[in-house]
């Protein structure tokens, strides 16, 4: 497998989404599981640190390389098989590169390039045609989001309300570790004891760890290792942001998708109304798959994005009277079952204190894409103003939350936000999934004195939704930026432990540098076993060792 | 009252168009139909009419009338849904197979049904339609209904124009003033009421149904009347009464074939005539 030297053509893999940049010395982009396995047993005896990317569309520069090399898997985007259960469900297995909306689109042809696949693969695939449509119901915003990367950093989207994360549909996965060896893990093949986990390599290791103490949080949850007593070993490595192994391949679990789907738009005066719709709707609602929500300075930039930007001309008008905006997806098995629920939502909205007659209903194609391209446009215009106050204060950038709390605290969460917003005086636009109490809310500052204001408050957000009982990151993973705020949610002992913990897969700390454990936890690049022997080699070849390259 | 009455054509989503290999015509089986999205724009226009009067204290009523297949209900239903006061169907195996000449026949019928067009009709009326459908293109349903009511007609109108009304109005219940797409660019025309006047898909953006709206639709009826029950001469109506007639209709065939050219440099420059030109020189 081909290892490159990096040059600027490459510079664009020196970022994500996250706007951070960072810095490499090689790159590579392997197709198969082997060449994987051979790049990282030649950076293996160097020690020489790797981070894993995908299409680059995280939130939390888990793909941004501090050094070393970066191996890059958008060109591992095969469909490897498919295969069916003695109940008719559908799995299919995947490299980690395909892109989500690629299989979106296989699947809704209920065609699969099916290059290279067995027999019994061909077979399933004969019966997947005959089947109703299946569907992969993880749905990030962004769709271009690679399968591989949405595991690693266990992501979600509207639809986990329903559907829950991507660690629910991840059936089994393989996993090239740092010296090359694979782990092919099942689920429920490989369980913990309490909490010691031990599992063997297809190279016949076997790795014997002690799990963290911690608790996982009562609320959606992307952040650091998942553990639990007795967990399964599939989800030790959902979520683990790049820190433990190389994800070459995926089995996702497919449902049947839904004969109707229609988007209700319902638009209220106050912030305190939406809430109580939301509250009434978890409890009497039955095909909801998704709640969102849109505050008042999320449709004022809506507004004025409409009215200057032709690129958002299309969008429908909003009315100065609705001040917020909660948006509910409905997917049932009939027309009759969705109309139940259409009204069960108008009588919950007049109850909230709204008008069942301020509301949109999508239920043909046309319409639901105008109301796709409302919620798409918020974050989008969002992103737009902050470029353009930027143009003055190059230091700004947009600072998001991605914290989630109990379904008891989500008023509780929403008064702290509009408190501590108020008394910092800092402009802000919210909105997310607030039915499973997670808020994206976006501090837009002005200035490079608010933008240090901003952050300082997600620090006291993070310290105040722990205590609620929530997560620091419900979505997006941890990465790099949001490494302190998972010490704030689980204490320097917990990262202690994980950082142990990732050392027993990944001894040298190579993969996914910077992700989740803070530098001071990890050997010092160079530092490791491997990398002294390789040194006392070559020095004994008489071999110049090169000024800096040790640091034994 | 005024009232305004938007016609509404069925039209296939996008995919999965197929052709009676026999009529010709678009086989119309009511799977994944949608309204035509001219015709979407036309109802917004008539909403937003009604909605102008209502401020000024006039009523209007506004109504939906489509000729198709009993599914076509859905699709009129989702109009109500969407604001219209009530809606008609013609549906009849009497309409099928009916080309322009013989639609806006049985449309006029429909009309007269919802009282237009007979010496009792209210003085304040409008019909709006699209300006044309997507699958059949062809934008003569409009001007043959005016000639049909004999009133005027204004294809294409891309805006209201307000200059002579009052400040704030855009609409006067006796005239409009529109501006509308010619060939030689956009006229502004002053049209007396009785009009039909046909709009442009991108003159409003249409509005969805509200909880209220939808909930309202699913109790309301929606008329259905066969041929004899609009009184409608069958001569005149469906593959009867169409003097048009398709001969054939088909699938351009595309080719994907690569031809290598050899020879010298002449003969290849001959031989890309050849497949340019069909053979001319």
């Amino acid at each position: 497998m081909h290892i490159q030297p990096w040059s600027v053509e490459f510079d664009d893999f020196l970022h994500d989404e996250s706007r951070n940049r960072g810095h490499a010395e090689t790159i590579s982009f392997p197709r198969t599981e082997e060449d994987v396995r051979a790049v990282v047993r030649e950076l293996y005896a160097g020690a020489v640190p790797i981070t894993v990317q995908g299409a680059r569309t995280g939130l939390a520069a888990g793909a941004v390389p501090q050094g070393g090399h970066v191996l890059n898997l958008s060109r591992m985007n095969r469909c490897l098989g498919l295969r069916q259960d003695e109940r008719g469900r559908f799995f299919v297995r995947v490299q980690p590169g395909l892109v989500l909306s690629e299989l979106r689109k296989y699947l809704a042809a209920k065609a699969i390039p099916a290059d290279g696949w067995d027999a019994a693969s061909l077979a399933y695939l004969a019966a997947l045609a005959e089947a109703p449509e299946q569907m992969f119901p993880t749905d990030p915003t962004e769709t271009s989001a690679t399968l591989g990367g949405m595991a690693a950093c266990n992501a979600s989207g509207a639809r986990s309300y329903r559907y829950g994360a991507m660690r629910e549909h991840v059936t089994a996965l393989r996993l090239v570790l740092a010296d090359g060896d694979v782990l092919a893990l099942r689920r429920g093949a490989c369980c913990a004891h309490g909490r010691r986990l031990s599992i063997t390599t297809e190279g016949g290791r076997r790795i014997d760890v002690a799990l963290p103490r911690y608790e996982m949080p009562h609320a959606k949850n992307a952040s650091g290792y998942f553990v639990a007593d007795d967990m399964d070993a599939v989800d030790l490595v959902i979520g683990s942001d790049g820190t433990l192994g190389i994800i070459t391949e995926l089995e996702l679990a497919l449902l049947p998708a839904p004969d109707v789907t229609w988007g209700v738009s319902c638009f209220f005066a106050e912030e305190s109304q939406a809430v109580a719709a939301t509250i009434a709707a978890r409890e009497r609602m039955r095909h909801a798959a998704a709640l969102e929500y849109f505050d008042p300075a999320a449709l004022d930039v809506l507004r004025r994005a409409r009215a200057t930007g032709s690129a958002f001309a299309a969008l429908p008008e909003l009315p100065e009277s609705f001040g917020c905006c909660l948006f509910v997806e409905l997917q049932a098995a009939s027309e009759e079952e969705a109309m139940e629920d259409v009204e069960r939502l108008g009588r919950l909205v007049e109850e909230a204190g709204g008008d069942a007659g301020a509301s949109w209903v999508a239920r043909t194609a046309i319409d639901s894409e105008t109301l796709r391209f409302f919620r798409h446009a918020v974050p989008e215009s969002v992103n737009m103003l902050i470029d353009e106050r930027r143009r003055t204060e190059p230091a700004i950038t947009k600072l998001g939350s991605d914290m989630s709390v109990p379904n008891d605290r989500l008023a509780d969460v929403m008064a702290l936000y509009r408190s501590t917003l108020a008394e910092a005086g800092l402009e802000a636009a919210a909105w997310g999934h607030i039915g499973d109490n997670h808020l994206h809310v976006n501090i837009l500052p002005r200035t490079s004195g608010e933008f240090a204001q901003g952050k300082e408050l997600f620090r006291r957000w993070a310290h105040e939704v722990t205590a609620m009982g929530g997560a620091v990151s419900a979505e997006h993973g941890v990465g790099k930026i949001k490494r302190d705020f998972l010490e704030i949610m689980y204490g320097e002992e917990a990262i202690a432990q994980m950082a142990r913990l990732k050392l027993a897969f990944d001894p040298a700390a190579q993969l996914g540098r910077g992700n989740l454990i803070p530098e001071q936890l990890l050997p010092a690049i160079g530092d490791s076993p491997q990398w002294r022997a390789k040194r006392d080699r070559r020095c004994a070849d008489g071999l110049t060792c090169a000024a800096g390259e040790v640091r034994a | 009252m005024m009232h305004i009455v938007v016609c509404v054509k069925a039209v296939p989503g996008s995919t999965g168009v197929r052709m009676d290999p026999v009529t010709h015509t678009i086989v119309r089986d009511g799977g994944a139909a949608v309204v035509n999205p001219f015709d979407a724009a036309a109802l917004e226009v008539a909403l937003r009419i009604k909605e102008a009067l209502a401020t000024e204290g006039s009523t209007c009523r506004v109504s939906a009338l489509s000729m198709g297949i009993p599914a076509t209900e859905a699709l009129l239903r989702d109009c109500i849904a969407r604001g219209a006061d009530d809606a008609l169907l013609l549906s009849d195996r009497a309409f099928a197979g009916a080309d322009t000449l013989a639609t806006s026949y049985a449309l006029s019928r429909g009309l007269r049904e919802l009282g237009i067009g007979g010496g009792d009709a209210p003085d304040l009326w409008l019909i709006i339609c699209g300006k044309m459908a997507v699958d059949g293109d062809t934008a003569q349903i409009g001007p043959e209904l005016a000639g049909l009511l004999d009133v005027p007609c204004v294809t294409d109108v891309r805006s209201f124009a307000s200059e002579g009304l009052s400040p704030g109005r855009k609409y006067s219940p006796e005239w409009m003033r529109v501006r509308h797409g010619v060939d030689e660019g956009i006229e502004t025309v002053e049209v007396p009421l009785p009009a039909v006047i046909t709009v442009a898909k991108d003159i409003v953006q249409p509005r969805m149904p509200s909880i209220a709206g939808v909930l309202a639709a699913r109790a309301a009826v929606v008329e259905v009347r066969g041929a004899a029950d609009v009184g409608a001469d069958t001569a005149r109506t469906g593959l009867a009464g169409s003097p048009t007639q398709v001969v054939r209709s088909f699938v351009p065939e595309r080719s994907g074939a690569c031809e290598t050219l050899a020879g010298t440099l002449a003969e290849q420059a001959a031989r890309v005539a050849e497949l340019w030109g069909g053979g001319a020189r």
